[in-house]
């Protein structure tokens, strides 16, 4: 769950985060702040700034006006109903200070850099010297005496430093008390009296987690909390309802998109690795989708047959990882025979299969006894999706 | 018919579903239901059989038999 700006602000207050005197806006009319202020679209997305969901006013006429327009307005699909006016602060400096889980090290990781309001992924990429990175445990947080560690690396020093590291120190508590996946400040700002205010920010909350905390997962479910997001088309909205037939796996979690090769990939990353590897070797995905979990034979032969029914779609590509929760011979039974109830030629009409895992051996035959080409754990998804490309383009 | 699997009761054996209908009771996928006194694999759902050998098991006179249709 991805927590509103002024959401995320109202729990960095509580901890002692400061952050900069607002009110939260719901219908046009008098502002009671003083100019000047921001005015923020709040919508669970980023980028809300180049979209123009963040502008500036200057005096009390233009905010009103500013507060007004962006009421009316979509940003980034997401119906504005409500902005957070803030006053404007006169900023000296402006710092980066992220708390992320890192999946691979299995630890939370504080992040730090003394330029903020930038795209911190690719200022690590462009320039790494500039961004800190420390990992830390879940029992210990981050103490104030490692966040000083890693500020200092910046050349920061004096009360600069201990009060960065103080905030970070807090940010880090936030992350670890709330459940949270991310907590990002960016950016921190000092301003030229000295301050130092939590400008932007950005809090997201492991769903699975949600029930941990009864006030936020009563706000994920007001249906007004958020308005808009991306719609889902009638291909899509088709797919799960057959991934509704029956209780068992998933095969109908779909994503439409308008090129010539139906997808039918899965295993969590893997969907995704399928996805860009077919891209990367010149293959244009007719959907994206997930399945797994064993889903029965009818909704996976449902699924082939929706897929198949999309005009434009020439062949499917069925890639997924080594597989021990979702049997390989069922999935092979679902495919062909969605392929053959269309009318189709599975040889023909199959242009990859690459599902090792429980129960290949049994695929195995099904795929032979059917002349379909099939990858076994030997090949890599990589490489699966190469020859998918080229068989469609080569016939 | 299954694409894939068909199962075949042997009436002249089965013990019918009054003294047995073990058949119908443990498959996990439903294959089979009731066809008045004895059961009966429903074609529409015979793809769906998982191998788990279940009712093979179950069924005291070995009336039941599993064909795999690609290995024909």
């Amino acid at each position: 769950m991805r927590l509103l700006e002024y959401e995320s602000k109202e729990i960095l207050a509580k901890k002692g985060i400061p952050t900069p005197a607002g009110v939260l806006v719901y219908s046009p009319g008098t502002i009671s702040l003083p100019p000047p202020v921001v005015i923020k679209a709040q919508i669970p997305i980023g980028g809300r700034q180049k979209a123009g969901g963040v502008v500036e006013a200057l005096d009390q006429k233009e905010a009103e006006y500013k507060v007004e327009q962006m009421l009316s307005r979509t940003v980034r699909d997401y119906r504005v109903n409500k902005v957070l006016v803030e006053e404007k602060l006169d900023t000296a400096q402006e710092f980066y200070l992220g708390i992320t889980y890192d999946t691979v090290a299995k630890e939370p990781i504080a992040i730090f850099s003394a330029e903020g309001g930038v795209d911190i992924e690719q200022l690590a990429e462009r320039e790494p010297e500039k961004v800190q990175k420390r990992h830390f445990s879940v029992r210990t947080g981050l103490p104030e005496y490692t966040a000083r560690e890693m500020i200092s690396q910046a050349s920061i020093t004096g009360r600069t430093l201990l009060g960065l590291s103080n905030i970070f120190s807090l940010l880090a508590t936030i992350f670890l008390e709330n459940d949270a996946t991310v907590t990002e400040i960016n950016p921190l700002a000092q301003t030229k009296d000295g301050k130092r205010v939590a400008l932007d920010c950005h809090v997201e909350i492991d769903d699975d987690a949600l029930y941990r905390n009864p006030p936020l997962a009563q706000k994920e479910k007001d249906p007004h909390r958020v308005e808009g997001g991306r719609i889902a088309s009638d291909f899509e909205k088709k797919a799960t309802e057959i991934d509704n037939l029956d209780q068992r796996g998933v095969a109908g979690r779909l994503i439409e998109f308008d090129g010539n090769l139906g997808l039918i990939i899965g295993g969590g990353g893997a969907s995704l690795t399928a996805f860009d590897a077919v891209q990367r070797h010149g293959g244009h995905p007719a959907n994206y989708c997930e399945i797994g979990g064993n889903p029965s034979v009818l909704k996976t032969k449902e699924l082939t047959k929706h897929i198949l029914s999309k005009p434009g779609v020439e062949k499917i590509a069925v890639i997924m990882n080594v597989v021990s929760n979702t049997r390989v011979d069922l999935i092979a039974r679902g495919v062909i025979k969605g392929i053959v109830e269309v009318g189709k030629n599975p040889s023909e009409t199959l242009c990859v299969f690459r599902v090792p895992g429980a129960w290949e051996e049994e695929g195995f035959k099904i795929l032979s006894k059917y002349g379909v080409d099939y990858c076994d754990r030997t090949v890599s998804i990589d490489e699966a999706a190469r020859r998918g490309v080229e068989k469609l383009t080569k016939g | 018919m299954g694409e894939f699997i068909t199962l075949d009761i042997d009436l002249g054996r089965c013990l019918g579903i009054e003294k047995c209908g073990k058949c119908i009771q443990v498959c996990p996928v439903n294959i089979f239901t009731s066809n008045g006194d004895y059961p009966k694999a429903v074609e529409a759902n015979e793809d769906e059989c998982t191998l788990c050998k279940l009712c093979l098991q179950g069924c005291e006179v070995d009336a039941i038999t599993i064909h795999k249709l690609y290995e024909e």
